[in-house]
Parts: C-alpha cells; structure tokens; sequence
C-alpha cells in the first residue's frame, strides 16, 4: 500500500486547527489512513488505501480534516480562467499512448517542501491510477521555459506527436549530454526502467514547442523545462491510454496545486476530430436512497443529519424526494449528491454511504450480532481427512504440513523418477509462468517428495522420525475446466536404524482396517524404492498408490544416513 | 547346600542372637538398615522358620495440655487446699468464696478442685463453707507426681493412671513392639553359612507362573532419573490452529466450502469486480500457470461480469475505465484468495442457488508471488468467512468477528475504514496482541459491492472477513520465524516441542 510522508507541523498549518498529534493520528485513522511510524524529523508515515487518489498529497489530506471538522462544506470549484495555450494532437499520433490532457497554473509559490510534496504526488499518482505510467503518465514544466509564437487568435501553442526513435536529440532532465530518444531508452536509467512502455514503437510519443523536443512521456522530461522553486507558472501534461483516468489525474494535481493559492488556466487540447477544454471540473452526480444509507450504516439518521455529512465529506447533496412530515424519513426519501470532480472512486451510490459512515465515525456504531441462525459444518472429504489423520497420529506418525510448490530437481529427479516413465508421481506437472525463484516453480504432483526434503532438513534431530502429510497435489489435466487435476494424497515416511517394509505395510494395514478397506500389496516396480521391496497398494481391487523401501541413491541424494521405509495413495481412496 | 537369601535378608540374618531378643529398632540401629527393610526382611525368614517374632504390647503415656497445665501449676484441688490452709487452723469454716479468691484458680478449674478436693478427703464442703480436715504435703499427692513422672520419662505409679486418664490429664498409646530371635533351624542353618541370592531388575512371566517371584529382591531404582525420550504421534501445529478456527466456525452456524486451487481469473478476479488492469492482478503478485486457457464458463454470468465492469450496475452505477476480456478472464492461476470459491458458492456453481440465510467459511490456502522471508510466505492459509443475510449493515459484520475474535482471546477490537476493489464499505480489523497489547492489524472485511452481488444473481445483502490463519498462529505462540512452521524447511524440534493449544 503506498506510504505518504508529511510532517504533522505542516497539517495543522494547512487545517487551521492546532490538534496534537495523538488527535491527528486518530482521526486519520478514522478517515481511512494508518499511522506507519514516523522518522526522526518527527514526519508522519501514513499508509492509505488507492480509493482516495486526492489524499496522496498533504492538501489532499489536509483538505480532507478541514472537512472533517466541519471548517470546509460542500463541493469546492476552483476557479477556472480561459485558455491562451493549445495542446495540438498531431499525426502521427502515437497509437500506444493517443490521449492528452492538460492545465496551466499560474503564480504558484513553492518552496522545498512543497516541490518535494508534488513530485511525491506525481510519482504516486503513476504508481496507482497510472498503473505504473503505462495508463497514464505526468509532465510538469516551467512555462516560461517554453518557447512559442503566439497563432493568429492570440493562443500559444505546442504539439503532441509520434517521432522517430533517431530524432530529435535534446538534453533531458538530469544530464548535460543531448540524447536522441532512443538512446534514451538505452542508457538513462528511467529510459531503461520504462523500455517495455514504448519498446517495439517505430514513434515515440513526445511534445514539442518551437525549440524542439522538451517531454518524451512516460519517459522524462527534458533540462530546459525543469522545475524549481523560483518557477511561478506551470504546464502540467498528462498522456496515457485511457481519456477519462489522465482527465483525473490532472484534476487531483491541479487541486493540489490550487491551495498553494495558485491560479488555474485551461488549455484547449485541439485534435484532428475536436476541440476540448481541460481541465474538465464537470460535476457527477448520483442518487441515493436515504433506506439504504440507515440500512448499510445500521443507525437512523435525519435528512439534516444526511445533508450535513455529505458537506462534510467534501460532496453537495440535495433531497429529491422529500421526508413525509419532515422528520421522520419516508422510506423513499433520496438525494441527489454532487460529486467533485478530484473523486476518482464514486462508481456507485454505495460509495457515497461510506463517505457517510467515515465522517460520521464507523468507530461510534455499535458492533450488534445479525439475529439469523444457520447451522454449521464441515464438508465430507474435510471430515474424512481429520479422521484419517488422526488414526495415523494414533499409531505414532508426526503430522507435517509442507509446500505446495516446488520445483522438478526435488519432484522428479531426487526421486530417481525420470521423464517417460510411467509411475506413481509421475504426471505432467502444472508449471508457474515467469517465476521468481528456481525453488518454485512447479505444483508437486506427489507428496513424499515433500517428506524426503524434511528429514535432509532434519538430519540433526532426533530419531525415530516417522513422518506423514495429507497434502495438496496436481496435474495437468486437459479434460477439467480448469485444465488442471488437484488430489490430496496420503503420504508417509519411516526413517530409524531398523526401518523396514514390514513396519510400513503394518502401519498401512492399521489404516484400511479402521477404515473397513480390503488391503492388497503387489509386487512392482519404481524407481524411488528398491527393487524387490516395493508393492502396488491395492484397495478393494483397485490399484491406487505404492509402499516401498526408499532406494539408497535417492537417501543418497537427499544426504539421509538411516534406510527409509515409506507409502503414498490418494486420500479418495478411503471414501 | 547353604541357602541363599537375599542381601537384606542375610544382613538380619547373621545380626541376630540365638538368646536375647532384639527388637526391630535395635537391629536397624546396628545394621544401619531402615526399619521397613527390617520388617520386610524378619517376615520373610519368620515365614522360612529360620527366626520366631514375638509381639509385645506396650503402653506409652503422654501429657495432654490439661495435665501439661496441671504440671506447671499444680492440680487445681492442691491450690484449693493450700489456699484453705492459709486462710487458718484445721477444721474452721471458711466462706468457700473466700478460699476460692484466695486460691487464685480461674473459673474452669473451680469446679475441677471441688469434686477433686472431697473424692481425695481434703476436708468438706458444704453451704457455701469450705474446712480442711487433714494435714499433708501436697507435693506429694501420686497423682501430681504421676504427672513430673510422666513428663520426665521416669517410673510412673500404675495405680494413678486409669484416674489420670478418666480426668483427661493424660493420653495412653498402645505401641506393639516385635522382638526377633534365632530358632533352632534358623541357628544350625546359620552354622552352614549363608550365600546371597540375587536380585532381580524385571519380573518376567516365566517367575510370574513359576511361582519363584517369591523370594527376589528388587534392585533399587534411581525413581528420580530422566527417562528415555519419546517422540510419539502429533498433529502439526498450524493444522490444529487451523481445526481450532474451523470448530470456532462451525460452532457459529458456518458450513464449509470447498473448490479448486487452481483457477481462471474469471472466479479470482473477475467476479470480485477488480479491473483486469489493476496491478494486484500481474505476475508480480499472482502466480500465472501455463496451462491452457480455463473452459466452460457459464456464458450469462461472464456476460453479467462484463457488463459489471464496462458499465456498472444499477442506474447510477458507473463501470471501470479499464479494458475487459474474456481471453484475460479465462486464463489460469493460483488463488490469491479463497474469494474465488466465495464466487462459486454465490453464483450457485458449486452447490446449487443459494437463499439466505448463509453462512460460510473455509480455511485453506492461497498463494501470492511474494518473497520468502521470516513472515512471508509463497502460500499460506487464509481464514474466509461471509454471511448472506437479509438488510446487513456494517454493524452486524462487525458483531459477527468480534464474537470470532473474542473466542482466540483477542478483544477490543478497532475498524479502520479501509478499500476493496470488491467490497464497499470496507475495513481493516486491528486488535491488541495478547502479549505486547500493541495494536495490529489482524483482517481485512466488508460487504460486498452490489457490482459483484447482482451479476451472481444476489439480491440481498453479504459480508465477509478474512485474515491469514498464519497471522493467527504468530500471535498464539510468538514464533519469529514462519519457515520454521510451515512448509519443507520446518524445524522437527519446534513442532514436537510446542505445547499443546487447547
């Protein structure tokens, strides 16, 4: 979850209220953020969920508390000035990144802090909604920096367009050196990290004013445009694959920027089909029925009560329908609830409820036990496995619970089992795509395997070490929906200085005898046990797993220095 | 032939006179053997005819406190008497009230002197007039001096005891002594010499039906030493943390579900209404397998999942500015989460339509490409319970675990609001650590979005919570390191050392 760093100081300030820093937490808390810890300049780290994109930054939160305590009501507009500039979408246009948006800000005062607080802004915002950039991806610029010659209504104007990977070349941020794009791509480290974003593209997506190049999204932005604290008026773009996320990435940033007591200047963004203006501060709004808000919060509330949370959450609400006798609430009494457009997770009315219940305080209803009786119990095989095991603890047998994952050096080839061979264990196994580590990389498709790395893990404990597990398996298995066979199977390893077959196969005939199933063991062959002392275990005239003395090679290869005596069979075998 | 004893047995033996009788106590003395082993041994060749026992009889006597009393101060008729003396000449009447001042006796003895002072004839008694009638020395009453006799250990005048006793001034124990002596088989055997017999470590059935336990001696053994260890059977841990939820559950009206561990992102991800482009749903966090894509699912509800995330539900539902296909949904992978039998259980996949009310939970595991490490884990067991249930509010899921949570100790519980792509509300569970009582997170809750409800075919209310069963485990026991627990790297020593949980 993403950590926001910001110093309590700064919260108090922006909120107008001088609550200590317990209160702070706590009601931080309460609206959703987690104190994480704080760091030796006394910042708190607060963690917090990615519904609520505008409290990424310090005025986002802060915005939030004024809220909260009433300071704030309603929905707030920032105001909007007509545009001078124009984002033209060019051809080529960029088909893996054809959408555009963008504001301009103006008089903005920053300092360190709040520079530091917009980069950590930006960069959250392309962790989250931007899924990584690749959704969406932030450019914020010096306006002065950017040169134009005004068109003929007056209007600066810059383009956004597909260029060739050799050109042009320009300085970007953080280096000296003039780079063509794609030796962007190779040797900057932020080119490196986003290759897979633009890899493979004859066009590179870029902007361009009269002096060149000056933002390569979602890559970087170039020397000249950069920002720093003496910079009094911003361009803020955003490109991505998805019109509405960037349009709201933009808003929250904007936002942002506004409380600083900036002022906000729309852009005209001119594509070959249209002409829009940005950013689009259009208000939704949803209807919402007043039963569902005292059924979903579980308290009765008055519509004033109702109206007054919904200001205090930062959203307008009307009543549409009015309450019969105006204060008891006719149960088909709804409002209409305006939402601000810096909200990014109102997908439903059942979003505004929980703004309701949060500013309300979840904390102050009272937990109740829903009345409706059902009655409990476990599911057959559940049942089946706890009786087996414990018949096998009752004869001595430890209980393990191993991995499911695993790999084929352990599966296959440390059990001498090799590929075309056909024999207990031996199924195609299900394989992960892409995985982490060579430790996991396959579901087992048999459990012993599992038994045998314990006791080469366990060398140093005491002995007798009769192992058993009723475990998780499987195979590919075309023929299921999901493609994949799963089986739980009885496995269970023997291991003292006189282990021997006999011991195994009484353990065996204790089980399918508590069970009432008529055990057979036939001779066979496998490779994981030593010829001559291995058997097919038959139940009830149906072959269905193996018990056996654990070759040496295989004790070999697992570094166990005690002979080993063991058995598998499916755990369906006892239904 | 000699005969042999056991060690014991001959040490008495040979101890013995074939003239003096010794009792059991001077022979312990003299052969520094306890007197049980003395005992023990004298029965046994008594029952040989190699020695006769004789039982005495005898009387002990002991001061009770009365007599102890009575020692210290004198019998009460004694100091009525002397008081009387004092008060004038032999024969004159004297107000007995007077003499009783006199005497200084307290008000139990009183009565004591009175009956006492005219049984022994001091003098008489009568109308409130108290006379001496006779001169002697009250030192030297017998049963005064039976009392020093008693309490020194020296000859005691038989003929005051039985008084003594019915004046409850003393106890009389009747000890029985045994004497020991030689016979005359027991002295010409001992002339032969006598061998030791051995003694015996483990009684076996042969002597048992022989007959020849008899006369064995039992080596002695060091009772306080450690025994062999044994290992023995036992439940792995984390199972019987888990048993113990599903009993918990089961007790709170939940039925078990069941389902794959395999699956397609239709049932993980899909149905949860969770975008198909969000970042939980990569490679990074799941496992994807490369099997071929899932098969067979239900066409109306994949339609119904679509239409959730393109356009939402319900008139002023809004869907996901995120692409949605069904190549994406049918592709297979590990359970992140037992969510996804959840999905099957509502939609009626797995067991049929379901109408409330509905409990269910299940307790099995799920994977996350996460990196292993002390308290993470590539698979674990998560804890998933929901209930389906007419007009639910967010105070009944709240009711619902803190009933769950109070059963494993855990109480004042805290909610932080909290996001789910699939729940709304939402909250974080946090309660204090049955050690360090710092606060912590233990689970993750809500009630279902009507975006994941209504494709299912839903129409009313279902909440649901879950947390990590190893999360559980670590608060219980305090374990630093998960791997020792759970899975191929366990430690054989941490599992059979673990005290039971009950």
């Amino acid at each position: 979850m993403p950590v926001v760093i910001l110093h309590p100081n700064l919260l108090r300030k922006m909120t107008g209220v001088d609550a200590t820093n317990e209160k702070l937490k706590e009601d931080l808390f309460n609206l959703g953020l987690e104190f994480n810890g704080e760091d030796e300049d006394g910042n708190f780290q607060l963690e917090f969920a990615p519904d609520r994109l505008d409290r990424l930054s310090i005025e986002g939160i802060a915005r939030s508390l004024r809220y909260y305590y009433g300071q704030d009501r309603g929905v707030f507009i920032p105001q909007l000035n007509p545009p001078n500039w124009t984002i033209f979408l060019r051809h080529p246009i960029p088909h893996k990144r054809p959408y555009v948006t963008g504001a301009i800000v103006r008089g903005i005062k920053l300092d360190d802090s709040i520079l530091k607080s917009l980069i950590q802004l930006q960069e959250k915002l392309h962790d989250t909604i931007g899924r990584d950039r690749a959704k969406g991806s932030i450019g914020i610029h010096d306006l002065s920096m950017i040169k134009t010659t005004e068109t003929l209504d007056g209007m600066s104007s810059i383009s956004y367009r597909g260029t060739v990977p050799s050109e042009p070349s320009f300085v970007p941020l953080g280096l000296k050196e003039e780079l063509t794009p794609e030796q962007v791509l190779e040797s900057h480290p932020t080119g490196k990290k986003y290759t897979k974003l633009v890899d493979g593209d004859q066009q590179f997506p870029a902007f361009f004013d009269d002096l060149g190049l000056f933002s390569l999204p979602p890559i970087i932005n170039s020397a000249r445009t950069e920002v720093t604290i003496d910079s009094r008026d911003l361009l803020i773009e955003l490109t991505g694959t998805d019109q509405w996320t960037i349009d709201r990435m933009l808003n929250i940033i904007c936002y942002a920027l506004e409380a600083h007591g900036a002022t906000l200047e729309e852009i005209n963004i001119q594509t070959p089909d249209s002409t829009v203006r940005k950013p689009d501060f259009s208000l939704d709004t949803k209807n919402v029925d007043h039963a569902r808000i005292e059924q979903v919060l579980g308290t009765r509330l008055s519509p004033n009560d109702v109206i007054d949370l919904l200001e205090r959450s930062g959203l307008d609400g009307k009543t549409i329908v009015p309450p019969y006798r105006g204060e008891i609430p006719h149960q088909e009494s709804q409002y209409r609830v305006t939402i601000p457009p810096y909200r990014v997770d109102v997908l439903h009315p059942l979003d505004i409820i929980d703004d309701i219940g949060r500013t309300h305080g979840f904390h102050k209803l009272k937990p109740r036990y829903p009345a409706v009786a059902t009655i409990g119990g476990r599911t057959a095989n559940s049942s089946l496995e706890r009786a087996i095991r414990q018949v096998l603890i009752g004869i001595g047998f430890e209980d393990l619970l191993n991995f499911n994952l695993t790999n084929k050096t352990e599966n296959f080839s440390k059990m001498k089992l090799k590929d075309g061979i056909e024999a207990y264990g031996s199924h195609d196994p299900v394989e992960i795509l892409e995985p982490y580590s060579a430790e996991y990389t396959i579901i087992r498709t048999w459990v012993l395997p599992s038994l045998l790395m314990v006791l080469e893990n366990n060398t140093h404990r005491a002995y007798p070490q009769n192992l058993i597990e009723i475990g998780f398996t499987a195979k590919v298995d075309p023929t299921k929906d999901t493609r994949v066979g799963e089986n739980y199977a009885i496995a269970a390893t023997i291991t003292h200085s006189q282990a021997s077959y006999e011991e195994s196969k009484s353990k065996l005939q204790v089980l399918c005898q508590r069970f009432n199933k008529r055990l057979e063991t036939l001779p066979i062959s496998h490779p994981t046990f030593i010829e001559g002392r291995t058997a097919s275990i038959v139940i009830d005239g149906e072959p269905k797993g193996i018990l056996g003395e654990i070759h040496p090679e295989v004790l070999n290869l697992h570094g166990i220095e005690l002979p080993v005596s063991a058995f598998e069979l499916p755990l369906n075998s006892f239904i | 032939m000699t005969i042999k004893l056991p060690q014991n047995q001959k040490i008495v033996f040979e101890t013995i006179s074939p003239t003096e009788e010794k009792t059991f106590d001077q022979i312990s003395e003299e052969t520094n053997l306890k007197f049980e082993y003395i005992s023990g041994a004298s029965f046994a060749l008594e029952e040989q005819g190699l020695i006769s026992i004789t039982t005495h009889s005898i009387s002990e006597f002991s001061l009770t406190d009365e007599g102890s009393h009575y020692l210290q101060h004198s019998l009460p008729e004694l100091r009525l008497y002397e008081a009387v003396r004092l008060l004038g000449e032999l024969g004159t009447k004297f107000d007995l009230s007077q003499a009783i001042d006199q005497s200084s006796l307290d008000k139990n003895e009183v009565s004591v002197a009175l009956s006492n002072y005219a049984r022994k004839d001091y003098g008489t008694i009568n109308q409130g007039k108290i006379v001496s009638s006779r001169d002697f020395d009250t030192q030297s009453d017998p049963e005064q001096v039976a009392l020093t006799s008693i309490n020194q250990g020296t000859e005691i005048d038989q003929s005051v005891i039985a008084r003594l006793e019915s004046r409850g001034l003393i106890n009389i124990n009747q000890l029985t002594k045994r004497s020991i002596i030689l016979t005359k088989k027991g002295a010409s055997e001992r002339k032969k010499g006598v061998q030791i017999s051995e003694s015996i470590t483990s009684l076996t059935p042969q002597m048992l039906s022989q007959g020849n336990w008899e006369h064995l001696e039992y080596a002695t053994y060091n009772v306080e030493a450690e025994a062999a260890p044994y290992i023995g059977g036992r439940v792995h841990l984390l199972r019987e943390t888990a048993e113990k939820v599903k009993d918990t559950l089961v007790g709170m009206g939940f039925q078990e579900m069941e389902g794959p561990h395999v699956d397609s992102e239709f049932w993980i991800n899909d149905c949860l209404f969770m975008p198909q482009d969000h970042p939980a749903r990569t490679h990074w966090d799941q496992f994807a397998l490369s099997v071929s894509p899932a098969q067979n699912l239900p066409p109306d509800l994949v339609k119904k999942v679509q239409s959730a995330h393109l356009d939402g539900v319900g008139t002023d539902g809004d869907g996901y500015h995120s692409p949605w296909s069904e190549a994406v949904a049918l592709r297979v992978g590990l359970r992140g989460h037992t969510t996804s039998l959840s999905m099957r259980y509502l939609s009626g996949q797995a067991i049929g339509p379901l109408e409330p009310p509905q409990r269910f939970f299940s307790v099995e595991k799920v994977y996350r490409n996460d990196t292993l490490d002390p308290t993470h884990l590539l698979e674990f067991f998560q804890i998933e319970g929901w209930v389906m249930a007419e007009n639910l509010s967010v105070r009944d899921l709240m009711g619902t675990f803190t009933e769950f949570y109070r059963q494993f100790g855990i109480t004042n519980l805290k909610f932080k609001p909290h996001y789910n792509p699939y729940t709304e509300p939402s909250f974080e569970l946090f309660g204090e650590h049955p050690r360090t009582g710092k606060l912590i997170e233990i689970g993750n809750s809500g009630l279902f979005r009507d975006e994941v409800l209504r494709p299912l075919g839903i129409t009313c209310d279902v909440m649901a919570w879950g947390l990590a069963l190893e999360r559980l485990l670590m608060l219980m026991y305090g374990f630093e390191d998960i791997r020792d627990v759970h899975g191929t790297l366990c430690d054989l020593q941490l599992l059979r050392s673990t005290g039971v949980s009950y």
